[in-house]
């Protein structure tokens, strides 16, 4: 196991270079000027160039010096256009709030979907399975901004239970959570509920219970075992997604997590922020990947690695 | 049970948190929504209008705008005088105007600021401001290409000891040829490049405030690489984060920075230093920073925010302003047998405060003799254009397609927007298709017939793409031209714009300072914001005499000479006067004063939400 670790760390700086350099090309090659609003009053050449080289942006290879010497310092230099921040403080603010966000989604979707899971598979056919599965199909395919705004408009808008939106205390999270939660435990719920159904009919449980296992002790000590493991392989990518946020539920409920630079940053075309934002996405992606495959092997010891 | 434990490790982390919740702080007396984080807080950076919203209350000009006059009334300076030349400004400082941290204002550190934004160094948009001042161009330019020598040294020859001596040397070079001087303390002499009758205007405005020069030079530091002085982007810190090494942003004005968190809310509480602290009508002012429109809109209904300063809210502020005008409309309506009005079952519109702004939206036209891909262009001829905008049915376009009530423009600077200037709405293009195809038939093209190679461009929004689309209907109507419509993303109009790669744009243009050289500047051939290529020797001439002509009456006169050749010509075809939309309720909060320059006095505004007491 320990060799697995090691040589995907040593893979990691390899696949950062490769996304580095793709998204560095695609970034530059975005039509219009960062460093020029839209509309109003332009700078006068000599001034809107001053700017550029402020920011090494006259020509491509200074940018890429600069930002590699940079790079090597751990610094991810300034954002275009929040001229007074740097891209490393952005995501250091960005990130945890994110994070706590992605937590407690990950936390609801959890509990929901594997409660909807078990009870599904505990009784197949009944009212119970019919509506879990139900609710799975309602969760999957409803977006976010959807469920977003129905809660909002149910929790703060009609009965003034929750905040409409914002950060700082436990009852900002509840919504967002929740609407963020909702595909994911879809999803969840329907892997639960397939792999039980199909685990529960093999040939070891129909032993355990003939040797005189309750189903539920069946279920729980054997057969989740082997049903939690596509759970499991989906928290990977899916933590490393509800915990880098979401610029729909961000925008929505006004958190002022990451999710929202993954798309402002493009639609501003803030170079230093998009390679900032994409290096760390894919670090916490390689390295989340990797939790959830030692964590495959560690609860399934058939698996070796 | 193994499987169970990420959940368990996932139910901790939660638990953990939920445990570290934050205690509840007292409510600042004004709270208001902004849809975006700020850009910058350096006042000799910033540019856009919801940075100055904020950064206008922490510094104090020479000169500030008195509303709703609109004229300019003593800021730091108490008193002044202009030269009979019109090129020399005396200011007196009054002596008892003080930095936050207790220290006098003084003359120097108008100096140290303006010099900061006049170093290439630091340059951003609104640089090009104080180019007013004499030799500061020569300046600007003088530098940028010291600096060039400086990049090319070997590297070894770098260093910072070196990139601070040839700062040194900017610094005397600066004293002796940009036209500044301060005589003592308090007095602060500025020669003018040329005579600026709007110097007063310019100097209310943002980039012209004074920084605290010993705090922010404290705060930067050479670059041996590039030899230029990087300013620390933190140096704007509030009071809450700031350290004795970092020390919080100095101000001037009514408030002080006091926390600020990154993309959630500023707080600014009243500065005790400033001398009309006792007068203020608030002591703290929240904003909190909510990107959607719609949450924005449910914080303001459930009385969270008082205020939403330009609110738009996606199609959120429009839809209301629609409503208050249909109410408007209804007043006179009664329900039949009862007699109750029929607007008094309708929710009230009150809070929503429309206000016609400095700024104007309009169909810009290339006025090239060739179009960008080589083709012969119809518009370079001033009769198809005008013919063009006489067939703009503008009453419709404000009435049914954008259903704003926006005032109908017949000229480019917006008429009432500017206390002395009257602008020249007789020689304005309004609606008059018989005219346009007579004019048209002039220019060669009698029904339209001939014409080719014309297109708008738009950026995507619907309000931008049905006014297009209603243009293009009334010009395949009235005159007879297929006139096709292309919206794109925001930043390729603008480059579209720049490069004048469009026969026919959308364009929008909003004034920076009172005087309408603001608007009329651009279309002098030379100026890098002529997007439309617009050149005629004759209005060129006015505007050159404008520039030195130092009675002011004259003076707009011959800009309003200008307009009327300018508008002849049909370099653009103006289409509505834009509207901001406020939200607040006017029996709590007091003191707005709404104007089309978007100039406030956060000061003086009074929130009473009936509390207490």
């Amino acid at each position: 196991m320990t060799r697995l670790i090691v040589i995907r760390l040593l893979q990691l700086p390899v696949i950062l270079a490769v996304i580095f350099f793709i998204t560095f090309a695609l970034a530059w090659a975005l039509p219009g000027d960062p460093l020029q609003r839209p509309e109003g009053q332009r700078p006068p050449p000599e001034v809107a160039l001053a700017m550029k080289k402020q920011f090494n942006m006259d020509s491509m290879p200074s940018f890429l010096v600069s930002y590699m010497k940079n790079l090597a310092k751990g610094d991810l230099g300034p954002s275009l256009k929040h001229r007074d921040q740097r891209v490393n403080d952005i995501i250091a603010s960005g990130l945890p709030v994110s994070a706590v966000l992605g937590v407690a989604s990950l936390f609801i979707a959890l509990h929901i979907g594997l409660f909807a899971g078990i009870i599904g598979a505990l009784k197949p056919g009944s009212g119970w399975d019919f509506s879990s599965l139900l609710i799975a199909l309602v969760g999957i395919s409803l977006p976010t901004f959807v469920t977003g705004a129905i809660l909002l408009v149910v929790f703060a808008g009609l009965t003034n239970l929750l905040p409409p939106g914002g950060w700082g205390s436990p009852s900002h999270l509840i919504l967002p959570a929740v609407a963020l939660a909702l595909a994911p435990a879809a999803y969840i719920a329907r892997l639960v509920r397939l792999g039980l159904a199909d685990v529960m009919g093999s040939d070891f449980i129909r032993t355990a219970r003939a040797k005189g296992l309750s189903v539920k002790r069946a279920l729980f000590d054997h057969a989740m075992k082997v049903a939690f493991l596509p759970v499991l392989s989906f928290l990977g990518p899916a933590a490393a997604a509800t915990m880098t946020g979401s610029f729909v539920i961000e925008k929505v409920f006004a958190i002022p997590g990451l999710g929202e630079h993954f798309v402002n940053a493009v639609l501003n075309k803030d170079q230093f922020l998009i390679l900032g934002l994409v290096l760390v996405y894919s670090t916490i992606l390689v390295l989340f990947n990797l939790v959830v495959d030692v964590a495959y092997a560690w609860v399934d010891p058939r698996i070796e690695i | 049970m193994r499987w169970l434990i990420p959940i368990l490790i996932v139910d901790a982390l939660l638990i953990a948190y939920l445990f570290t919740g934050g205690a509840e702080e007292k409510r600042a007396d004004l709270v208001f929504a902004s849809s975006s984080e700020h850009n910058s807080l350096d006042p000799q950076q910033l540019s856009w209008s919801h940075d100055i919203r904020i950064v206008e209350n922490l510094f104090e000009p020479l000169v500030k705008i008195k509303i709703p006059e609109l004229t300019p009334e003593p800021g730091v300076a108490e008193s002044w005088t202009i030269s009979e030349d019109g090129k020399t400004y005396t200011f007196k400082l009054r002596k008892d105007a003080k930095w936050s941290n207790g220290d006098l204002v003084k003359a120097s550190d108008f100096v140290y600021a303006w010099r900061r934004a006049l170093l290439p160094d630091l340059a951003a948009d609104y640089t090009q401001l104080l180019w007013v001042i004499k030799g500061a161009e020569a300046f600007f330019n003088w530098r940028t290409a010291e600096l060039e020598t400086y990049a090319k040294l070997p590297a070894k020859e770098k260093s910072e000891e070196r990139a601070a001596a040839l700062m040194k040397k900017t610094y005397a070079h600066f004293s002796e040829t940009v036209g500044l001087a301060t005589p003592d303390d308090f007095t602060l002499v500025v020669t003018l490049e040329r005579p600026v009758p709007y110097l007063l205007e310019l100097a209310a405005f943002i980039t012209w405030v004074p920084v605290h020069a010993n705090t922010c030079d404290a705060q930067t530091l050479m670059d041996p690489e590039s030899g230029r002085l990087i300013q620390d982007p933190y140096w704007t810190r509030p009071a809450e984060s700031a350290t004795d090494e970092k020390p919080a942003l100095v101000c001037n004005g009514p408030y002080v920075l006091q926390r600020r968190r990154f993309r959630r809310d500023l707080l600014l509480v009243a500065n005790k230093q400033f001398r009309d602290y006792a007068l203020m009508g608030n002591k703290s002012v929240l904003e909190v920073i909510v990107p959607d429109g719609q949450a924005q809109y449910l914080m303001f209904t459930r009385g969270e925010v008082d205020w939403i300063p330009s609110f738009t809210g996606g199609q959120m502020g429009p839809e209301l302003l629609r409503q208050k005008i249909a109410l408007e409309r209804l007043k006179e309506f009664r329900m039949p047998f009862t007699g109750e009005a029929i607007a008094a079952e309708l929710p009230s519109r009150d809070f929503v405060h429309p206000v016609p702004s400095a700024g104007t939206y309009y169909y810009m036209f290339n006025c090239n003799e060739k179009l960008i891909d080589g083709t012969p262009n119809p518009l370079h001829d001033p009769r198809v254009r005008l013919a063009l905008s006489l067939a703009i049915d503008r009453d419709r376009i404000v009435n049914a397609v954008t259903r704003l009530g926006q005032p109908v423009a017949a000229t480019f600077v917006p008429v009432g927007s500017l206390p002395n200037y009257d602008a020249p709405k007789e020689a304005g293009v309004l609606f008059d298709p018989a005219r346009a195809r007579k004019v048209l038939a002039e220019a060669g093209y009698p029904g339209g017939k001939g014409i080719k190679g014309l297109t708008i461009i738009y950026n995507t929004g619907s309000e931008h793409e049905n006014t297009a689309q209603s243009i293009a209907y009334t010009w395949k109507h009235e005159l007879g031209i297929d006139v096709p419509i292309k919206g794109v993303e925001t930043t390729a109009l603008g480059d579209a714009h720049k490069k004048q790669d469009y026969s026919i744009a959308r364009a929008g243009w909003n004034g920076d300072y009172l005087d309408p050289t603001t608007f009329l500047d651009k279309f002098l051939k030379d100026n890098g914001n002529n997007d439309s290529k617009y050149n005629n020797p004759k209005f060129e001439s006015l505007m050159k005499e404008a520039a030195t002509q130092l009675d002011p009456k004259k003076r707009m006169a011959l800009l309003r000479e200008a307009e009327t050749i300018m508008l002849q010509d049909a370099a653009i075809a103006p289409i509505y006067q834009s509207v901001t939309i406020d939200l607040y309720d006017s029996a709590k909060v007091k003191n707005m004063h709404l104007n089309p320059w978007g100039f406030r006095r956060t000061e003086n505004v009074v929130v009473d939400r009936g509390e207490k007491k």
